[in-house]
This record gives C-alpha cells, sequence and structure tokens, in this order.
C-alpha cells in the first residue's frame, strides 16, 4: 500500500520537475516515451517492477546496510582529522577553508550529492557513487584523491560517519521515501563514437537546450554568471574542454561513461537537470560522444559555433587524446615554448595553416597568492600558445577559455601602468569563517560578493627578461614582474584593445613605459567567441638592446604568463599567473645536420667490408 | 599504468622490488625451462633481459620520468651485467657468440639473408640515428636547485630579530604551559598508513574537540590558517597536491615525504616560512619560487601555530638542534 502511494507522489513530483525545469518537452508525449522505455528494457532484459517512472536504463537497486556503531566510530577519527577543515563540524561545508573555495565544499545536511549512479533527486550509492568521490576526489575542485593517502577501509569508515552523522534530513535506511533506481552503466552497450554519432550529438545538445547554459561551443559560456546551486552559491556550468576538471570524471578524463553518467542522473544541487526521462539512451550516448570529442586533444579543431559539419566531425573524432599526468590528473605541462619559421609574412588569424607547423603548448595557471591582494578564485586555468617567426618579427598566439568577455566600462581611478591597486581599495577574499556562509542573501556574503564585481578589462601579458643574455645562469628576473637587478619586459595586452610594452622592476613597483616598444607592437587579431578569447599579437624580435627582450635564434629564452578575468574582479596583482617556461626560436636545418649522419653511414660500411673479410680470412685459414 | 599505481614515499623501494622481482621470475623461468630442456639461447636471453630493464622499465614505468643521459649510463650498466652473465665460461661465451658467428658466415639462406639485410639497415639506421642526433633539439633544461639552503643566523620578522638556534615555538606547550616537545610529540597524529589523530574522543588528541585545551587547540587554530591560506598549493593532505600545484615549477612542497620538514629544525621552517620565495638565498632560486613571503599575509603567532599544524598533520617531529 505504502509503495504504491509513495510511487504515485513520486511520479507526480518527476512530472512537476518536467515540466518547470525542461519546459518544453512534455510536448514530446509522455506516452512515447513511456513505451519507448518499456520496449528498450524489455530489449534490455532489465527485470524491472511496476515502477512506470523508471528511466530507460535505470533498474531497481538494493539499500544499503546500515554501518556498525564502530565504523561510524572509526569514521569520524577520520573525519575530523582530514575532512573537518572544509566540510565543517556538523558537515555543513562552512569549514575554516570553506569560504576561499569556489566551488564551495559540499554541504552533506541535505544529502544532496554531485555525482551518483541513481536517478535525479534519489540519495547516491554509498560504496559506488560516494566511495568513487573519495577515492578519485573532484577534479576542478579542492578535493583531492584519497587514495594512497587513505586506506579504503578508512575511506569506507569515513563515508559510514559522513552518512549516518552528517546527512541529517535523509536516511539511507528510510524505507518509506528513500528509493534507488540505479543506472545500468556497465551493462548498456555504449554507441562507438562515430563521426556519425558526434554530429548527432551535436544536434541533439542543441535540440536538448544544452547550449543555453553550457554555450554553443561548449564552453560554459551561456549564462554563466546568473546560476546557482540549491544553497544560492554561485555556479558555473562546466567546460566541455576541459574534460580533466569534470567533477565526475574520476581520474579518467576522456572516459565518455563518466559524461553518459552525469548526463543520465544529473547533478543534484545544481541547475543541471537528469536527461534519463526525456532522452534515449542512443541520444544520450550521441550527446556524450559529442562531449567527450570537444575535450581538448593534440589538434585544436574549430567546431564552427556547434555547426558540425560532417568533415568537423571526422577531424573531432581523429584527433588524439591528449597526455594527463598522473600526479595532477591535468594534461601534462611541457615547459619549452617552441616558435618556428616561416618566410614572408606572418600569420594575420588563426585559420592561416602555417599555425600546423607549431605544436600548440598548454600553460598552466593558477591564482597569484604571493602578494597581496591574492587572487583564490581563478576561473582561467589554463592558456594555449602558439609561435611562429619571420626574419623580423615574431607572432604569438594565444587561446583561452574565458566564460565572459569583460571590457571596463566604468572609469577608475588609477593608470594603466601602476600596480599597487590597494591604494584604491582592491582587497582580496577575507577568510571568512562561516558567519554569513549560510545567507547568501547577506551583502557581506561570499555568495553575494562574488558575483557583484566591477567588470574590469580580460587580459593577457607575458615577461621576458632584459638583457637575458647577461644573466649568470641558472638566475632569472623574479617571476613576478622582474626584481631590482634584473627588470624585465612586459607586453599585456587588454580587452580594450590596448597592447602596451612596460618595464617591470619588481612585484610592488610601477610600471615603467616603453612608448617607442609600444609602437613596434601590434594586435593582429583579438576576438573572443563562444566563450573563448583568440588574441595574436606580434612584436619585433629586436628592440633596443638596453631596454627590451632581444629575441636570438636557438636560445632558451625565459617566459612567463599572467590573465585577468574581469568579471571575477581580476585587476592588477589579483590574476593568475604561470611557472616560467621558456621560448625557443628553432632554427632552420643546417646543411652539417645531413653531412654528418652520411659520413657516419658509410664508414659503417667499410667497418662492416672489414669484418667480413677478417671472417673469411680466418675462416680459409682454419679450414 | 593505473593498475599498478606507484605509492608516494615508498617509489625507491618499490622500484627495487619489483625489478628483483622481475629478475627472480625470469630466473625461474629461464631455470625450468633448461630442465625441461627447452633452454632459451643465451644470446636471446640477454637482449631481452637488456630491452626489458633499460628499454621498458626505465623508460615507460618510471614516472616522472628519468632524462635520456641518465637511462643510458644504467643501459651500459646493465649491459656490462648481461656480459659477465653470458660471458661466465668459455662454452657459454661461445654459445652466446654462436648466433652472431652463424649470420656471419652464412651458411645457410636465412643467415645469408639475415646478413644482407644487415648489412643495408645497419648504415641507413645509423644515418637515421645521427641524423636525429644532428637535428636541434630543445627539451626542457635540467636545472638543479638547492631545496633546504643554509638558513641564516637570524631572521627579523616583523620588527623582531629570531635567533634561529634559540628560538622556539611559544605554541608549543604542555598543560603547565611550559615549552615541552616530548609532550607535543605524544599527540601527533599516528604514523600508519591515513596518519590519523591518535584518539577522536580524548581532548588532547583531537583538535575539534571542544574541551581541547592548551598544544592542541593551537594545533586546530593553525589548520584553520593553513586550510585559508595554505592548502591552494601545498594540499588537503600537506602532500604538495594542492589545487595549484599542477600550475608551478618547481612544485610545491611535499610535507608528508620524510626529506622535507620532517628533516628540519622548527626555526628554519619559520624562517622559510615568513621569508617565502623571494627571501631564498641564490641557490634556492627565488626568482622561480611562489612562495609567499608569509609576513606579508601572517602575524608571527600564526606562523607559529601553522608550523605546529604541519608537524602535527603529518606526524613528524621537528628536529632539534642536539
Amino acid at each position: 500500500m505504502n509503495e504504491i502511494q509513495f510511487d504515485t507522489g513520486h511520479f507526480e513530483k518527476r512530472m512537476v520537475m518536467n515540466e518547470t525545469t525542461t519546459p518544453g518537452y512534455g510536448r514530446r508525449g509522455l506516452g512515447a516515451w513511456l513505451l519507448s522505455c518499456g520496449l528498450l528494457m524489455a530489449g534490455l532484459g532489465f527485470t524491472t517492477t511496476s515502477h512506470a517512472e523508471m528511466a530507460e536504463g535505470f533498474a531497481e537497486g538494493s539499500r544499503p546496510a546500515p554501518p556498525s556503531a564502530e565504523q561510524v566510530e572509526a569514521g569520524k577519527r577520520v573525519y575530523f582529522t582530514k575532512c573537518v577543515w572544509c566540510h565543517g563540524v556538523e558537515g555543513a561545508g562552512d569549514g575554516p577553508g570553506a569560504d576561499r573555495l569556489w566551488p564551495r565544499p559540499r554541504n552533506f545536511n541535505a544529502g544532496t550529492f554531485k555525482i551518483r549512479h541513481t536517478a535525479s533527486g534519489e540519495l547516491p550509492l554509498i560504496d559506488v557513487d560516494l566511495f568513487q568521490t573519495v577515492t578519485h576526489g573532484l577534479p576542478g575542485s579542492a578535493m583531492p584523491s584519497w587514495e594512497g593517502i587513505l586506506t579504503e577501509g578508512q575511506r569506507r569508515d569515513v563515508l559510514a560517519f559522513v552518512t549516518t552523522e552528517l546527512v541529517k534530513d535523509r536516511s539511507w535506511q528510510d524505507t518509506e521515501f528513500e528509493e534507488f533506481h540505479v543506472l545500468q552503466l556497465e551493462k548498456i552497450e555504449p554507441i562507438p563514437p562515430t563521426a556519425e554519432s558526434v554530429k548527432r550529438g551535436s544536434e541533439l545538445v542543441k535540440e536538448m537546450k544544452c547550449i543555453e547554459c553550457h554555450g554553443l561551443e561548449g564552453r560554459g559560456d551561456g549564462n554563466p554568471f546568473n546560476l546557482n546551486d540549491d544553497w544560492g552559491f554561485s555556479i558555473q556550468p562546466a567546460d566541455w574542454h576541459k574534460c580533466w576538471n569534470f567533477r565526475g570524471s574520476r581520474q579518467d578524463a576522456y572516459n565518455v561513461k563518466n559524461i553518459f553518467r552525469t548526463f543520465s542522473t544529473g547533478v543534484s544541487g545544481t541547475p543541471m537537470p537528469s536527461f534519463a526521462d526525456n532522452t534515449t539512451i542512443e541520444d544520450r550516448w550521441h550527446i556524450a560522444n559529442y562531449v567527450n570529442h570537444l575535450c581538448e586533444r593534440d589538434k585544436d579543431v574549430d567546431i564552427a559555433g556547434g555547426n558540425v559539419t560532417d568533415e568537423i566531425a571526422a577531424e573531432l573524432i581523429a584527433a588524439k587524446p591528449r597526455g594527463i599526468d598522473p600526479l595532477t590528473d591535468k594534461p601534462k605541462v611541457d615547459f619549452v615554448v617552441p616558435s618556428k619559421y616561416v618566410e614572408g609574412d606572418l600569420p594575420a588569424d588563426e585559420h592561416d595553416e602555417r599555425w600546423d607547423l607549431v605544436e600548440r603548448r598548454i600553460v598552466a595557471m593558477g591564482g597569484q597568492i604571493t602578494h597581496k591582494p591574492r587572487n583564490f578564485v581563478t576561473r582561467i586555468d589554463d592558456v594555449w600558445i602558439q609561435s611562429l617567426y619571420n626574419d623580423t618579427h615574431i607572432s604569438f598566439m594565444f587561446r583561452w577559455d574565458d566564460r565572459t568577455k569583460s571590457v571596463q566600462e566604468d572609469e577608475v581611478d588609477w593608470e594603466p601602468y601602476e600596480v599597487n591597486l590597494g591604494d584604491y581599495g582592491i582587497e582580496e577574499q577575507p577568510p571568512g569563517g562561516s558567519m554569513f556562509a549560510d545567507d547568501p542573501e547577506h551583502p557581506e556574503s561570499i555568495a553575494a560578493k562574488q558575483n557583484a564585481y566591477q567588470v574590469y578589462n580580460d587580459g593577457l601579458a607575458f615577461q621576458l627578461p632584459i638583457k637575458w643574455q647577461e644573466l649568470p645562469a641558472p638566475r632569472k628576473p623574479r617571476y613576478f614582474w622582474g626584481d631590482e637587478g634584473f627588470p624585465v619586459d612586459i607586453v599585456k595586452w587588454t580587452a580594450d584593445g590596448e597592447l602596451k610594452a612596460y618595464q617591470g622592476a619588481g612585484w610592488d613597483v610601477d610600471f615603467e613605459d616603453r612608448d617607442d616598444f609600444t609602437e613596434e607592437l601590434k594586435v593582429v587579431k583579438a576576438e573572443w567567441n563562444h566563450g573563448r578569447w583568440t588574441v595574436i599579437m606580434t612584436r619585433p624580435l629586436k628592440g633596443d638592446y638596453e631596454e627590451d627582450a632581444y629575441i636570438e635564434l636557438g636560445k632558451y629564452i625565459p617566459i612567463n604568463f599572467f590573465v585577468w578575468d574581469g568579471h571575477n574582479g581580476d585587476v592588477g596583482r589579483k590574476m593568475a599567473v604561470s611557472a616560467f617556461y621558456y621560448l625557443v626560436l628553432e632554427p632552420p636545418i643546417e646543411k652539417e645536420t645531413y653531412i654528418y649522419p652520411t659520413l657516419a653511414a658509410i664508414g659503417l660500411v667499410l667497418v662492416e667490408g672489414w669484418i667480413l673479410t677478417r671472417r673469411a680470412n680466418r675462416r680459409k685459414g682454419k679450414v | 599504468m593505473t593498475w599498478l599505481k606507484l605509492v608516494e614515499g615508498y617509489m625507491p623501494m618499490q622500484m627495487i622490488t619489483e625489478l628483483a622481482i622481475c629478475i627472480l621470475v625470469f630466473s625461474i623461468i629461464n631455470y625450468s625451462l633448461k630442465r625441461a630442456g627447452m633452454g632459451l639461447p643465451k644470446f636471446w636471453a640477454g637482449i631481452f633481459v637488456w630491452c626489458f630493464v633499460n628499454l621498458f622499465y626505465l623508460k615507460y614505468r618510471i614516472y616522472p620520468p628519468i632524462p635520456f643521459s641518465v637511462r643510458a649510463i644504467y643501459g651500459t650498466v646493465a649491459a656490462c651485467g648481461i656480459f659477465m652473465w653470458v660471458s661466465g665460461s668459455q662454452q657459454e661465451w661461445e654459445e652466446f657468440k654462436r648466433p652472431i658467428i652463424n649470420v656471419l658466415d652464412a651458411k645457410t639462406g636465412m643467415t645469408k639473408f639475415i646478413r644482407t639485410a644487415l648489412l643495408v639497415l645497419l648504415p641507413i639506421g645509423l644515418w637515421g640515428f645521427a641524423y636525429n642526433s644532428f637535428l636541434p633539439s630543445f627539451d626542457e633544461p635540467i636545472e638543479l636547485r638547492t631545496v633546504h639552503p643554509a638558513p641564516p643566523a637570524t631572521t627579523k620578522v616583523h620588527g623582531k630579530t629570531y635567533v634561529l638556534q634559540t628560538a622556539a615555538n611559544p605554541y608549543r606547550i604542555n598543560p603547565e604551559g611550559k615549552y615541552d616537545q616530548a609532550y607535543s610529540n605524544a599527540h601527533i597524529v599516528s604514523q600508519d598508513m591515513g596518519r590519523l589523530m591518535k584518539d577522536v574522543n580524548n581532548p588532547e588528541d583531537n583538535p575539534w574537540d571542544p574541551n581541547a585545551e592548551g598544544y592542541i587547540k593551537h594545533v586546530r587554530e593553525g589548520g584553520e590558517i593553513f586550510f585559508q591560506n595554505c592548502h591552494f598549493c601545498h594540499g588537503d593532505n600537506l602532500n604538495g597536491r594542492g589545487l595549484w600545484a599542477f600550475a608551478f615549477n618547481p612544485i610545491p612542497a611535499n610535507f608528508t615525504d620524510a626529506g622535507t620538514i620532517a628533516q628540519l629544525q622548527e626555526t628554519f621552517v619559520f624562517w622559510r616560512v615568513a621569508k617565502g620565495g623571494i627571501g631564498l638565498p641564490g641557490e634556492g632560486f627565488p626568482w622561480a619560487s611562489v612562495m609567499p613571503p608569509w609576513e606579508q599575509h601572517l602575524t608571527v603567532d600564526e606562523i607559529w601555530k601553522v608550523i605546529m599544524f604541519e608537524y602535527w598533520h603529518t606526524g613528524y617531529y621537528p628536529r632539534t638542534w642536539e
């Protein structure tokens, strides 16, 4: 009796959800999808009972056994050693570290968990979902992988404690209200990622309105500053081009199943709904294949605003995944930025085929937290760079994902060369404490402040040491705008169209304008398109030796990078920074490169002749 | 190779063990094949072992990868070892070189074919190899940095001078309020896997116990500072794998490694924390380190507390001057 009542209630709730969260799907007809569900489930051989509302690909799951009191106690010891610092004493996601984190640590109290195999709105599977989250962490957030740090037993213990003591509003043991409908991810046969599948996926993301939040090219640029989680904290749509940052990627970034799972079950507590009820399994695979192939690979494929043609789909399929560094779970970083020689004029835009001559490199960016005002929340964590040079100039193409185009509109009190903006009230995020954390409505709360920054210019800068030829190896100028003894050549582009040359002599020393060199710099192209900046700039190889970095072929020239996201309140020292890389202009191949190997090969032929003759003589002598 | 993870801190031991196991397995197979009358030819066994150690194990298994020059040294050592193995007796040596002699003599069609092929392929291969090595390559240069440079005798923080030999952490106190390292040593986390607090129900061990006082309460205060300032780089588990660790080079220090804070006096750590990367002497590459000079962000008391938290959480004792 109970069950029937519950079912109806659940069913109604679902229908309401359908109508409110995803308007438009009602039109597809309930009967039609029920029918298709039934047909497909029968086809897959699921022995489902009378749950008419169960979506395609799901089956009844079992309720986890309650943990023993000893296990909960053991888990408490783990929790108060490792987890409490961010998740807080009561598990409300309000530990001491919480206020400087974005996304914020999970509030366990309501039992809302993002990554699940269970249907939308249900509690997750403890042994699968929560265990994997603790084991693999949540990439793109501060939640690390605890594998190798906590034993498997300790990880299970802490889950026993969290699920019984800190999830307060719901219970896995609640037989009246809690059911488990589990996505049968291992049983469902994936649809291979073919060009047709990827192309169909690109059409479906438009039909399903995924692009409204994730953007036409999937860079998370649709509506990025108006989305909140269930607690009122700002949240941004995932950038499909960075699969290693998917929370549910389980340290297996390019695995399409993770996307299929997230798409099928939704991300609880966020505006991302489950699409299980209104999408067939087949369509879900097409979408997952498409999203998976948008993740950055060896080749940068232009997807033309999401209008994927057969040709583009084939290119997406052909691209190879990037190597993921097991130490960081991010793409491997190569600290050498190569630049290759081209004849004639340097490329005028990103479509020039000559960019294919040189590999693109990823520059990893972290928040500037060395000097005040520090930047604890960075929204740009990498920049892609390519470089070409000709006889007189060098060209850099920078491309990076930024969900918002930010151009400063209000007047500011400081001059562009000033760096100590603390004098003008630019402050860092205070450590907070939990005082306002629960109340996003409070004007002083993190949530309220995070989306209310004055908008400054997006920007990108790089620095090269002036007179690097004279640096006593391995000495470099300080990564942060040089130092007294070793000034740096800074080239800074801002979204208002300025490209200027400065001299930096320390993190707290105002820049010095280099007007002569500024005139030599050129913005070839600067365009924000579907959540990505493309900025191409050129500078002369050689300026004034005493003032500007004088670039020579075949040498390792230290270079590092700075990026600002104007909508994140980034300005002055509040920015993202990189480590030192090396810019190397690869010289054209010289004649010697062919001559010496040929001589060596001829030498080897002579040696072979000698050995054979000697052997032959010896045998003759012996026989 | 996700199925067999290298465990941090145990990596060198793990590798030696793995190699030892491989050699053992190989010897067993080799021996039993010999007993069964199907002994592997010495020549091929030697080449196989060398390829396994140098090409497969050192190149693909070890992570982070080791440079080619180091691999070349190991390769040479391995080759010498194999050479000694195959030339143990006159008979074994003859057996080893027989395939080579056979090819040189080319008495059968097969060996003739191999000889001709080698005569042609070897010079071509050498040409390719030489061409590749003549091509300018631009790998990242190796720069050796001193991780623990010599500290100064004194350091001035927030207007007060601290003598590193005599300064002491004012929060490392016993319940009587006296400086007592033996007391604090007894209340750090346990040393086994997980490094958990010793007793969650004892207010002397659990920093989060409402009744925690003195030393252990200061540990909590230090932890709060750590998780508001330091974890971004040094990580939630103090293992140098923070949110932004991937962006920085050198990577942030791993405090759970026995080679960092466990090797140092507390006052050395105080100096490093207060002065940061910019305060390092030249051999520490101050220009590349993003470590903040924490005197710009924290008070002296906060620095002492966060240091105490780091020792508590990793289960290490600071070294003393004795």
